[in-house]
C-alpha cells in the first residue's frame, strides 16, 4: 500500500488543451459545471514603441503558460479538516475521498479549499471530487487524464518517488501557497513561471477566473 | 409515465444517459411499428435483457473529424450505450513509438453520437409546399416529423420538378442518384490549403511532400514554426513529435500575429507579423539574404543549390523569350533591366528593403534582418509553416516567395532541413505511408455527373442569388439554382459569405440536407434526414498517420431512425428510378475487411513489404465475409481487436524520410514535376493558369499583391496612414473546441472553451472595451456580438475569431450572435480562387444590447420537443 499518492505535472510542457480535463470528464460521466481538474492559463508581457521606431509596437516579455491540476490529495487536506460530519476523508493511501451517504452537501469543503477541487452536484445534492480514478488504479491502470495527456505532462506515483526524480516544486503563480495544505503534487515549472503570490500575470479568461 | 412524457423528458436532458436511452429503447421497444418500421428500439431491448448481466466491451472507434488529429479512439459500450471512451493503450509509450493519444474532441465523440440534440426522424418544415411555400420561414419554421417514405418521396418528387422545370444545373451538390437522374452543380476552389493548391505543384512540388519526418527533425537546429499551431490545428501527436526536437536541442521561432498555445511550449523567440502581410516579410528576407550575403566572409546563401536546382533566381536562369528584369533578385532588389535601381513606376520598383516591408508587416526592420541573417547563418533549418497564410486574398505569392527562402538558406533536400506545410494529419511528420491499405473492392460504378457548370466557393451564394458566376476571363455565366442539397459537409456554415448564403437558402424552392445534428444548413432546410454517424457503421479504415493505420469498428446499432448515406441514395435512386434494384453494393464491413486484407506494410529494410495481416478460413467465417487466407505480419483477428497497428520507429532506422533528397543531389536524374523540373522562382506555368481564372493577372515571379481586405485597406489613406471604417484586420484560427465546424454542438466542449473574440488591450481601451465585455463585431457583411477576451497574446490592431461556430442569426437584433467567421467573412474572389479566410477588415464596438449566457448554457439544437 503506498503512503501518499501523488500527481506530477510539467507545465514547461503542457500547452494547455485540456485533453486530461475532458478525458476526466468522460470518465466520471460529469455534467456541465462540475470539473473534477482544471486548466489555468496564465500569462503577462505587453507591447510597447520600439526604441528604434516609436511608432511601432513591440511584444515585450509577453508569455502564458498552463496549469493543469485536481485535487492535490493534500498532506493536509482541508475539506477533510473542515468537514462536519467525516464525509470527506483519507485513506491509508493518501487519496482523499468523499463518502456520499455521509455527505450533507453543506459546502464547507468547497469553501475551504485553496484549489477548488470539491465540486458540488446540484443533481445528486452532495460534494463530488477526483477520486485519483481509484477504480482503475485498483485495476493495475493509470488515472484517466494520465493517460490522456498528448504532451505526457502528467504523471501519478509515490510522492516520495516523485519528488526524488523531479525536486520539490509544488506551486507556482496563481497556485496557492502549498504550505496552506502541503499538496500532494510535484511539478516541473515553465522557463516563464512566476513565483506563488507575485501577481505578475493574469488568468487568461472573460472573466479572469480560472 | 405514458410514452410521449418519457420522450419528452428525455429529450430535455442534455445527453441521453444510459438509464434514460434504455428506458426510451424499451418503451419504443413495444411500439416498434409505430417507428416507420425501424426495430432498432426493439432490438435494443432484446439485447439488454440478453447482456444484463455484461460488463461492456472495449471497441475501438472512429474519430471521423477533418481536424488532421487522427488519432486513436476505444469506446466502452454496455448494452448498445457508450459509457466511456479511452485513447491509445495498444502498446507501450515512448517519445520514438508514441501512442496515438486523442485530443479533447476525440475524447468528445460519445458526447455527439449519444447527445439530446441527435436528429432521431426524418422532418420537414411545418409550412413547407411544394416549391417551398413561404421560404421566408426556412430557419424560424417548426419542424415535423415524417416517416422516411414521405421524406423520401418529397425529395424525390422535387428533384424531379425542379429538373423539369428549370433543366440541368439547377440543383447544387448532390449525391450519386442527383447525378444519375438530373446532374448536379459543384463547387470549387481549394480552402484547407489556400494559394498553396496551385503554387505547391507547379513551383515545387506536392504538398504532400514536403518536410521531413519527425525522427530527422530531431537533428534541426532551428525550426521555423510560420503561423502554424499544430497542438490547436492538428491535435494528437504533432506537437509532442517537436517536443522531441526541443529536447533534442532545436531553437523554436514563431511567426505569428498571435502567441500561440504550440509557441507557449515550444518557442524560444516570437516574431509577431499582421495576417496576410507574410510575403512582404518574407520578400524582405531575400533582400537581406542577397545583400548581406558574403561567400568568403559571410555565406548565407545556398549558391550550388540555387544554380543547380531552381530557375528564375536571376537572369542568368530564365526561360527563353522572357523579359530579363522578370526574375526574383532583380524585384526584390528593385532592379531595372540595365541592373539600375527602378524607377517609380517601373514593375519592380521598389527594392524590398526590410524598412519597405516593415510598414506593412509591422515587423522592426532590425528584426527583420537579423531573422535573415540567422536563418542564413545556421545550418540545418526548418523552415515551416502551416497554410493560414495562404488562406489570404491575392496571396498567390506567399507560397513561392517562401520556397525562395527555403531554397536560398539550403532547407531543402537536407537532413534536419525541410521546407514548406507541415499540417494536418501530417504535422511533424512528413513521408510516405509505411502501410498501404488496399482497394475496398466496391462493385457498383459511380455515375457521372451530366453538368460540368462549377461555381467557386467565393460566388456560390451570390451566383445562387444574382443567377451569374464566373467561369474564367471573359462575361460573367448565367445559372439558375433552385435547389440546395446539403450532402457530407456543412456548406453553409463553412463556406465564406454566409450572411448571404441565409438569404440564398431562402431563395430556392427547395433546400434539403442530410446530417446528425441541426447544423447551420440544416436549420435552413426544408426537408432533413438523420443520417448515423461513424459509430454506427463499418468500414472505417484510414492511415492516421504514416506509421499506422487504424481499423475502427461498429461501435452501436443505428441510433433512433439514422440511416447511413449510402442508403439513403439508395433509396432515393430507386424512387428516381436511375438504379437496377437488382444490384447491390457489398457491404461496410466487406469493404473494410477487402482494405485491411489488401494492406501492405514496409519491412524493416525500408524497401520491401508484406502483406499487413495474416487471415484464416476461420477468420473469414468469424468475421461474416468472403476472402482467400493469407500469411500477413499479424493476425487480422488481433488488429481488429485493437483497432490500430503501427510500425514501430527508432533512431537510425530505415524510414526517414528527407524531402527532395535525391533531387538535390541530382536534378537532372531525378526532376520535379513542374515544367522544368526545377525548382520555379519564374514559374510561368502559375501565372498563365492563375490568369485564366478570370480574377487576378498575377507575374511569374512572387511579387506582392496587396490583398483585399488586408493590412493596407484598414486605411482609408495609406500614404498619410488614415484609417477607414473598417479599422482592424481579423483573421480566424483553428480551436480546440471544434474541427472545423465539427463538435460545435458538444456541451462539455462549449464550456471548456468559450467561443471569445480577441483582441488586443490598446485596441480595445481606444473603444472603452473591458476583459469580458460583450462586443459588436462589424464587416461589410453584418455583425456579430461575442465576449470579448483582451489579450496581449494578440498583436495590435489584429483581432481574431476562432474559425467554425455555428451561426445564430437574430433577426430581431439584426446580428449573429454565436460568432460565426463565415458571417463576418466575405467571398472574395482572387487569384486561383481559394478562401481567403485569414484576410477580413472589421470595426468593433461595445455591445450594449442584451447579453448572452454562456455558451454551454445555450440551448440544445432540439428541434422535434415530442415524438
Amino acid at each position: 500500500m503506498a503512503k501518499q499518492l501523488g500527481f506530477y505535472f510539467d507545465s514547461s510542457a503542457c500547452t494547455g488543451c485540456k485533453a486530461c480535463a475532458i478525458a476526466c470528464k468522460d470518465r466520471s460521466s460529469l455534467p456541465v459545471g462540475t470539473n473534477w481538474r482544471h486548466i489555468t492559463d496564465y500569462g503577462g508581457g505587453g507591447w510597447v514603441p520600439d526604441p528604434n521606431h516609436p511608432d511601432l509596437l513591440i511584444a515585450n516579455n509577453i508569455y502564458v503558460y498552463s496549469l493543469s491540476t485536481s485535487c492535490m490529495h493534500c498532506e493536509d487536506p482541508a475539506c477533510v479538516n473542515v468537514c462536519p460530519t467525516t464525509a470527506m476523508y483519507k485513506r491509508d493511501d493518501g487519496i482523499v475521498l468523499v463518502d456520499a451517504s455521509k455527505c450533507i452537501g453543506c459546502r464547507y469543503c468547497e469553501w475551504a479549499c485553496p484549489y477548488g477541487a470539491p465540486q458540488f452536484s446540484e443533481e445528486k445534492g452532495v460534494m463530488t471530487k477526483c477520486d485519483f480514478c481509484q477504480d482503475l488504479q485498483a485495476q493495475g491502470l493509470d488515472p484517466a487524464c494520465v493517460d490522456a495527456c498528448p504532451m505526457r505532462a502528467l504523471e501519478f506515483g509515490e510522492l516520495d518517488e516523485l519528488r526524488a526524480k523531479y525536486g520539490d516544486v509544488q506551486a507556482v503563480d496563481p497556485l496557492p501557497d502549498p504550505n496552506i495544505t502541503h499538496p500532494s503534487f510535484v511539478m516541473t515549472p515553465h522557463k516563464n513561471s512566476q513565483p506563488v503570490g507575485s501577481g505578475n500575470g493574469k488568468i487568461l479568461t472573460v472573466s479572469g477566473k480560472v | 409515465m405514458t410514452e410521449k412524457n418519457f420522450l419528452t423528458k428525455t429529450l430535455t436532458e442534455t445527453m441521453l444517459t444510459r438509464r434514460s436511452f434504455l428506458k426510451w429503447s424499451a418503451a419504443l421497444g413495444g411500439t416498434a411499428a409505430l417507428a416507420g418500421g425501424v426495430s432498432y428500439g426493439l432490438k435494443v431491448a432484446q439485447a439488454t435483457a440478453e447482456k444484463a448481466a455484461s460488463e461492456g466491451e472495449w471497441v475501438p472507434a472512429a474519430c471521423w473529424g477533418n481536424c488532421g488529429g487522427r488519432c486513436l479512439n476505444v469506446a466502452h459500450v454496455v448494452d448498445g450505450v457508450v459509457t466511456r471512451q479511452k485513447t491509445d493503450d495498444t502498446h507501450p509509450d515512448s517519445p520514438d513509438f508514441p501512442q496515438q493519444r486523442g485530443c479533447s474532441r476525440g475524447r468528445s465523440q460519445r458526447q455527439r453520437v449519444f447527445g439530446a440534440d441527435r436528429l432521431k426522424y426524418p422532418m420537414k418544415r411545418a409550412h413547407w409546399e411544394p416549391g417551398g411555400g413561404d421560404k421566408s420561414l426556412r430557419g424560424k419554421d417548426e419542424w415535423v416529423r415524417i416517416s422516411w417514405d414521405e421524406a423520401l418521396d418529397i425529395v424525390a418528387s422535387e428533384i424531379k420538378r425542379i429538373n423539369d422545370k428549370y433543366g440541368p444545373g439547377s440543383i447544387l451538390w448532390g449525391t450519386n442518384a442527383v447525378a444519375a437522374a438530373a446532374g448536379y452543380v459543384n463547387t470549387w476552389g481549394s480552402t484547407s490549403s489556400g494559394t498553396w493548391a496551385y503554387t505547391a505543384p507547379r513551383v515545387i512540388t506536392s504538398q504532400s511532400n514536403m518536410g521531413n519526418d519527425r525522427l530527422d527533425m530531431r537533428k534541426s537546429k532551428l525550426i521555423v514554426m510560420w503561423s502554424t499551431d499544430p497542438i490547436c490545428s492538428s491535435g494528437g501527436s504533432p506537437a509532442y513529435h517537436y517536443l522531441q526536437s526541443k529536447k533534442a536541442g532545436a531553437k523554436f521561432i514563431f511567426v505569428d500575429p498571435f502567441f500561440t498555445n504550440s509557441a507557449q511550449v515550444l518557442a524560444d523567440e516570437w516574431i509577431p507579423i499582421r495576417p496576410g502581410t507574410d510575403t512582404p516579410m518574407l520578400l524582405a528576407m531575400g533582400y537581406t539574404l542577397i545583400t548581406e550575403d558574403d561567400p568568403a566572409t559571410n555565406p548565407l546563401i545556398d549558391w550550388d543549390f540555387i544554380k543547380k536546382n531552381t530557375i528564375g533566381f536571376d537572369n542568368t536562369s530564365l526561360p527563353d523569350g522572357v523579359e530579363p528584369d522578370e526574375n526574383y533578385r532583380d524585384y526584390v532588389l528593385g532592379l531595372d533591366a540595365s541592373g539600375h535601381p527602378a524607377p517609380v513606376g517601373h514593375k519592380n520598383y521598389p527594392a524590398k528593403t526590410p524598412e519597405w516591408a516593415s510598414e506593412i508587416c509591422g515587423v522592426p526592420p532590425e528584426k527583420i534582418r537579423s531573422f535573415a541573417i540567422e536563418i542564413g547563418q545556421t545550418n540545418p533549418v526548418a523552415f515551416m509553416q502551416s497554410d493560414a497564410l495562404a488562406r489570404v486574398n491575392n496571396a498567390q505569392s506567399v507560397g513561392q516567395a517562401f520556397v525562395a527562402i527555403a531554397a536560398m538558406i539550403g532547407s531543402i533536400g537536407v537532413s534536419g532541413g525541410g521546407f514548406g506545410q507541415t499540417r494536418h494529419a501530417a504535422a511533424g511528420n512528413r513521408g510516405p505511408n509505411l502501410i498501404n491499405l488496399g482497394s475496398s473492392g466496391t462493385v457498383l460504378d459511380s455515375p457521372k455527373n451530366p453538368v460540368s457548370a462549377r461555381i467557386n466557393n467565393n460566388e456560390v451564394w451570390d451566383a445562387v442569388l444574382t443567377g451569374k458566376y464566373t467561369d474564367g476571363v471573359g462575361p460573367k455565366k448565367d445559372i439558375n439554382i433552385q435547389m440546395v442539397y446539403h450532402t457530407k459537409g456543412s456548406r453553409l456554415q463553412t463556406t465564406v459569405g454566409q450572411a448571404k448564403g441565409i438569404q440564398a437558402m431562402r431563395k430556392v424552392e427547395f433546400a434539403l440536407t442530410t446530417d446528425f445534428h441541426l447544423t447551420t444548413g440544416a436549420r435552413y432546410s426544408d426537408v432533413v434526414l438523420p443520417v448515423t454517424t461513424m459509430w454506427e457503421r463499418d468500414g472505417y479504415v484510414t492511415n492516421p498517420n504514416r506509421e499506422a493505420v487504424f481499423w475502427a469498428s461498429k461501435v452501436i446499432d443505428p441510433l433512433f431512425e439514422a440511416q447511413d448515406d449510402a442508403w439513403i441514395d439508395w433509396q432515393l435512386g430507386l424512387r428516381l428510378g436511375v438504379y437496377d434494384p437488382n444490384l447491390t453494393e457489398i457491404s461496410n464491413l466487406q469493404q473494410a475487411v477487402n482494405r485491411v486484407a489488401g494492406a501492405t506494410v514496409v519491412k524493416e529494410d525500408g524497401k520491401t513489404t508484406e502483406p499487413l495481416v495474416s487471415i484464416t478460413e476461420d477468420d473469414l467465417k468469424a468475421l461474416g465475409v468472403t476472402g482467400e487466407p493469407q500469411t500477413g505480419r499479424i493476425p487480422i483477428m488481433d488488429f481488429k481487436k485493437a483497432g490500430s497497428y503501427q510500425v514501430p520507429r527508432s533512431e537510425g532506422d530505415n524510414f526517414t524520410f528527407i524531402a527532395l533528397k535525391d533531387f538535390r543531389k541530382d536534378p537532372v536524374a531525378n526532376p520535379l514535376d513542374t515544367e522544368s523540373g526545377l525548382v520555379e522562382l519564374y514559374c510561368q506555368k502559375l501565372a498563365d493558369d492563375v490568369t485564366a481564372l478570370g480574377w487576378t493577372a498575377i507575374r511569374a515571379i512572387p511579387a506582392y499583391i496587396p490583398p483585399e481586405r488586408g493590412y493596407e485597406t484598414t486605411f482609408s489613406d495609406w500614404e498619410n496612414k488614415v484609417k477607414g471604417p473598417y479599422p482592424l484586420q481579423m483573421y480566424n484560427k483553428h480551436y480546440w473546441r471544434r474541427s472545423h465546424s465539427e463538435f460545435d454542438n458538444v456541451l462539455q466542449l462549449r464550456e471548456a472553451f468559450q467561443q471569445e473574440f480577441l483582441m488586443n488591450p490598446i485596441d480595445a481601451e481606444a473603444r472603452g472595451i473591458k476583459n469580458g465585455d460583450i462586443v459588436k463585431i462589424t464587416s461589410s457583411e453584418g455583425s456579430s456580438i461575442r465576449p470579448v477576451l483582451v489579450t496581449d497574446r494578440i498583436m495590435p490592431g489584429v483581432t481574431q475569431l476562432p474559425h467554425g461556430a455555428w451561426t445564430e442569426y437574430d433577426e430581431s437584433l439584426g446580428v449573429d450572435k454565436a460568432g460565426s467567421d463565415n458571417y463576418l467573412e466575405a467571398g472574395v474572389p482572387t487569384v486561383e480562387g481559394h478562401s481567403g479566410f485569414n484576410s477580413q477588415n472589421v470595426q468593433v464596438e461595445k455591445w450594449n444590447g442584451p447579453g448572452l449566457a454562456p455558451d454551454a448554457q445555450w440551448p440544445q439544437r432540439i428541434p422535434l420537443k415530442e415524438a
